[in-house]
């Protein structure tokens, strides 16, 4: 019995002890985490940092802030289901970020909860639009990337040698349906104009034009953004009914596109979406014609160093061939001089409102 | 006192040989030590200490400080992002205010854990029983859409309308898991295929769902369910106003360990199960009807899992959207580990969850302040599985004597029949 009871009388010793020693060290680092530094967060979506399309490209948001603000440090908090998304935002607030950066239609609600119960919070969000109360500080960062997609179906209609073109998405909803409803757009707008009668595959818009809301149609879906095999296998048989460039709109599922093109050989090729393929897939540089690019990074970038300065405004930002939150960006196949100027003139013509980049405007082929 | 030696006596053999609680608590300090090595390995900082290991005289006392320094703050800010934290709760005993933000990590704990308690005992039944569900995580997804389906699409009071939601997820989880269980029992078929590629079945089906016009969520055209309405919503514990998510849910959980004990060491259906577990010829031979066992085994597990589904729809997002626990979210497979953490029984299996719990809420939290990332808990969790499967290693290390083997060998020996 006095044997239990000493070991419980060093136990309880011990405890204090290491108790004491958490409570000093603990309250040491809360009080160095409380720097005058201007702290940029962002809360990833399920895809987490690395999935070389939307949350890699906020991130790099925040990284090229820094790089210009020597006054901003970042951090991020992956998501590993929906369920994550409110504690993680919750998680920065008590960490008094600057501002904080979600990403994706699915934080919507999350981002909307935490906004209305603390409007003064800074927050953006990429690819969303959420209702929230009067006086909240939200920055809505959307982008008209039918645009750029326009430009990138001229060029691959321009491009293709066998007159057949073709494009999929990861899954049907008008994040990913809008690029590719432009893409279509523009190869018929190309057929029209030019009089050539290059097919495109894998999107039939439904009647009406898209908005950032809505865009319905239907179309080839690997039904995810992971799957390369499923976008190898769909690029195959592209391929093999005459398509010579496909525009995959499916995150990494398009590197199995990239796969596709190797195998089927020389003049085989892959039109990239999102970020620029030939810096974040430098080695296929050579297979992609272009690259219909969505300003996530630039767009990010600016409203931190706006919250930083305290210029930061909310409401919304919508990209733009003209403001360049969308743009085509051409890769490692030589384009003809003349194939160029069409699409500037085009994109031109898009921004001065001349020229509609609903598909239904044009004659399908 | 006379009993005094035995007691003694007890105690010690208890912590010296390898009982099971032993052995699992042994396995949590391996886990952890697997994860101090893996923060030292991948800490750029840590590692340019030791590099200069041989620059100056004080240089290894330099290198075993930054060593300390990471890995004490990693694990320090898993125990205050999880369970506690010291000087925040010390503020609101003083001054009686930041009640929230001292109570959020314990609420967010209970919180993760109280649809993983759910769906283990579910997995931990048929497992006692000798059948392998593989597919509750498919099992509790249909469980949530049609839990969800319930709590959005009819609309009644809050006295009906949660109840019969909670049991719209049952009917959707148990229906799920009905089509393996009488596929086994009548044809044959393996139990751990047909629940396994069932999980691929009802995902396409949540997608279908989703982006289905009666259930997608109004003017929206992405994969987002319809929101529950408020009285079919498991609410917070505190209140909306509280901060803390932690919800009702964890009475549910209660009545489902409570359900699970009398289930399995109670009634005479839990003993034909356990039977059936331990000795299938032998309980066929007393009169045991195994085509019974095994689709009430299915449905029950099913069940669990569907009730799992719905009770973390109805206490977090309040709607399923299209990535509804798919990948790392999958707790239908974290329960196959947590229910082999917890040895397959009730009580065991509330621990195994509240510790699978902590490690990622508190990951999160290592995540957020030291930049270590949240796999992190993920690679502790799985190294404490691993140790705990394999008890012989354990008592090798640290010389436990004895030998017992818990319900550990049933769960696992069921892969040959």
């Amino acid at each position: 019995m006095r044997r239990i009871r000493r070991l419980v009388s060093v136990l309880g010793a011990g405890s204090l002890v290491l108790g004491a020693m958490t409570l000093s060290v603990a309250a040491s680092s809360v009080s160095a985490s409380a720097a005058t530094k201007f702290k940029a967060c962002v809360v990833t979506d399920t895809g987490g940092i690395n999935d070389k399309s939307f949350n890699a490209s906020a991130y790099q948001g925040l990284k090229d802030a820094a790089k210009v603000d020597s006054n901003i440090s970042y951090t991020y908090l992956s998501s590993s289901s929906s369920t994550d998304y409110a504690p993680n935002i919750n998680s920065f607030i008590s960490q008094h970020c600057g501002i904080i950066v979600t990403v994706g239609f699915l934080m919507d609600a999350a981002t909307a909860a935490a906004a209305n119960a603390h409007p003064n919070q800074k927050f953006a969000i990429v690819d969303d639009a959420p209702a929230v109360k009067k006086g909240t500080h939200v920055l809505a960062l959307q982008y008209e990337t039918d645009q750029a997609g326009f430009l990138g179906g001229m060029l691959a209609a321009g491009m293709s040698k066998k007159g057949t073109v073709a494009t999929y998405g990861g899954q049907n909803f008008s994040a990913v349906t809008l690029y590719m409803n432009g893409f279509v757009a523009g190869v018929r707008y190309y057929d029209k104009t030019y009089a050539k009668k290059v097919k495109v595959l894998g999107w039939t818009p439904a009647k009406g034009a898209c908005s950032l809301a809505s865009c319905k149609g239907s179309g080839t879906f690997v039904g995810n953004f992971t799957d390369q095999t499923a976008g190898q296998s769909d690029t195959t048989t592209f391929f093999s009914e005459g398509a010579d460039i496909v525009f995959p709109v499916a995150g990494s599922v398009g590197l199995g596109s990239v796969a596709a093109a190797k195998q089927a050989g020389a003049g085989h090729y892959v039109m990239w979406v999102d970020s620029n393929g030939c810096v974040s897939d430098k080695a296929d540089c050579k297979l992609f014609v272009g690259t219909v690019a969505k300003g996530v990074e630039a767009s990010v970038k600016a409203a931190v160093l706006e919250a930083a300065k305290g210029t930061f405004k909310a409401g919304s930002y919508i990209g733009t061939l003209k403001n360049q939150g969308t743009a085509l960006e051409y890769g490692g196949v030589k384009v003809p001089a003349k194939l160029k100027a069409e699409i500037a003139k085009a994109k031109a013509g898009i921004i001065a409102g001349k020229i509609s980049v609903n598909p239904n405007k044009y004659p399908a082929r | 006192m006379p009993t005094e030696p035995t007691t003694k006596r007890s105690w010690r053999i208890h912590a010296t040989t390898g009982s099971p609680v032993v052995v699992t608590v042994f396995a949590l300090l391996l886990g952890l030590m697997v994860g101090a090595v893996v923060i030292i390995t991948t800490t750029p900082a840590v590692l340019d200490a030791w590099r200069g290991l041989f620059h100056s005289w004080s240089a290894p006392a330099h290198a075993l400080n930054v060593t300390f320094d990471n890995v004490g703050a990693a694990y320090r800010a898993m125990f205050t992002g999880s369970i506690i934290n010291p000087p925040q709760l010390w503020h609101s005993l003083v001054t009686g205010r930041g009640w929230t933000n001292s109570l959020t990590p314990l609420s967010e704990t209970l919180t993760y854990a109280t649809p993983l308690v759910i769906v283990s005992i579910g997995v931990g039944i048929a497992f006692q029983t000798g059948l392998f569900n593989i597919g509750a995580n498919g099992q509790a997804v249909i469980g949530g859409i049609a839990g969800a389906a319930m709590g959005s699409m009819v609309h009644m009071p809050s006295v009906f309308h949660l109840p019969l939601s909670l049991l719209a997820g049952v009917a959707g989880g148990a229906l799920c898991g009905a089509i393996p269980g009488l596929l086994k029992a009548y044809t044959g078929a393996h139990e751990v295929i047909v629940t396994l590629m069932f999980n691929y079945v009802t995902y396409a089906f949540l997608l279908f769902a989703v982006l289905s016009t009666p259930f997608q969520q109004p003017g929206q055209q992405n994969d987002i369910g319809r929101t529950m309405d408020s009285s079919a919503q498991l609410a917070p514990l505190f209140g909306a106003h509280s901060g803390l998510r932690v919800s009702y849910g964890i009475f549910v959980a209660a009545a489902v360990v409570l359900f699970a004990w009398w289930l399995l060491n109670r009634s005479s259906i839990g003993f034909d199960f356990r039977v059936t577990g331990a000795n299938p010829a032998a309980a066929r031979a007393s009169g045991i009807n195994a085509k019974t066992v095994i689709v009430l085994v299915f449905l029950i597990s099913g069940g669990l899992a569907g009730l799992a589904g719905v009770v973390q729809v109805a206490s977090t997002t309040h709607y399923v959207d299209g990535g509804f626990l798919i990948g790392n979210a999958g707790i239908g497979f974290t329960a196959i580990t947590v229910a082999l953490l917890g040895r397959n029984r009730p009580v065991g299996i509330v621990w195994a969850s509240l510790l699978f719990a902590a490690l990622g809420v508190g990951g999160r939290n290592m995540q957020s302040l030291t930049g270590i990332p949240l796999d992190l808990a993920t690679v502790i969790q799985s190294a404490i599985v691993l140790f705990v499967a394999t008890p012989l290693l354990v008592k090798e290390i640290f010389r436990l004597r004895g030998t017992t083997q818990g319900s550990l060998q049933l769960a696992t020996k069921g892969w040959g029949s």
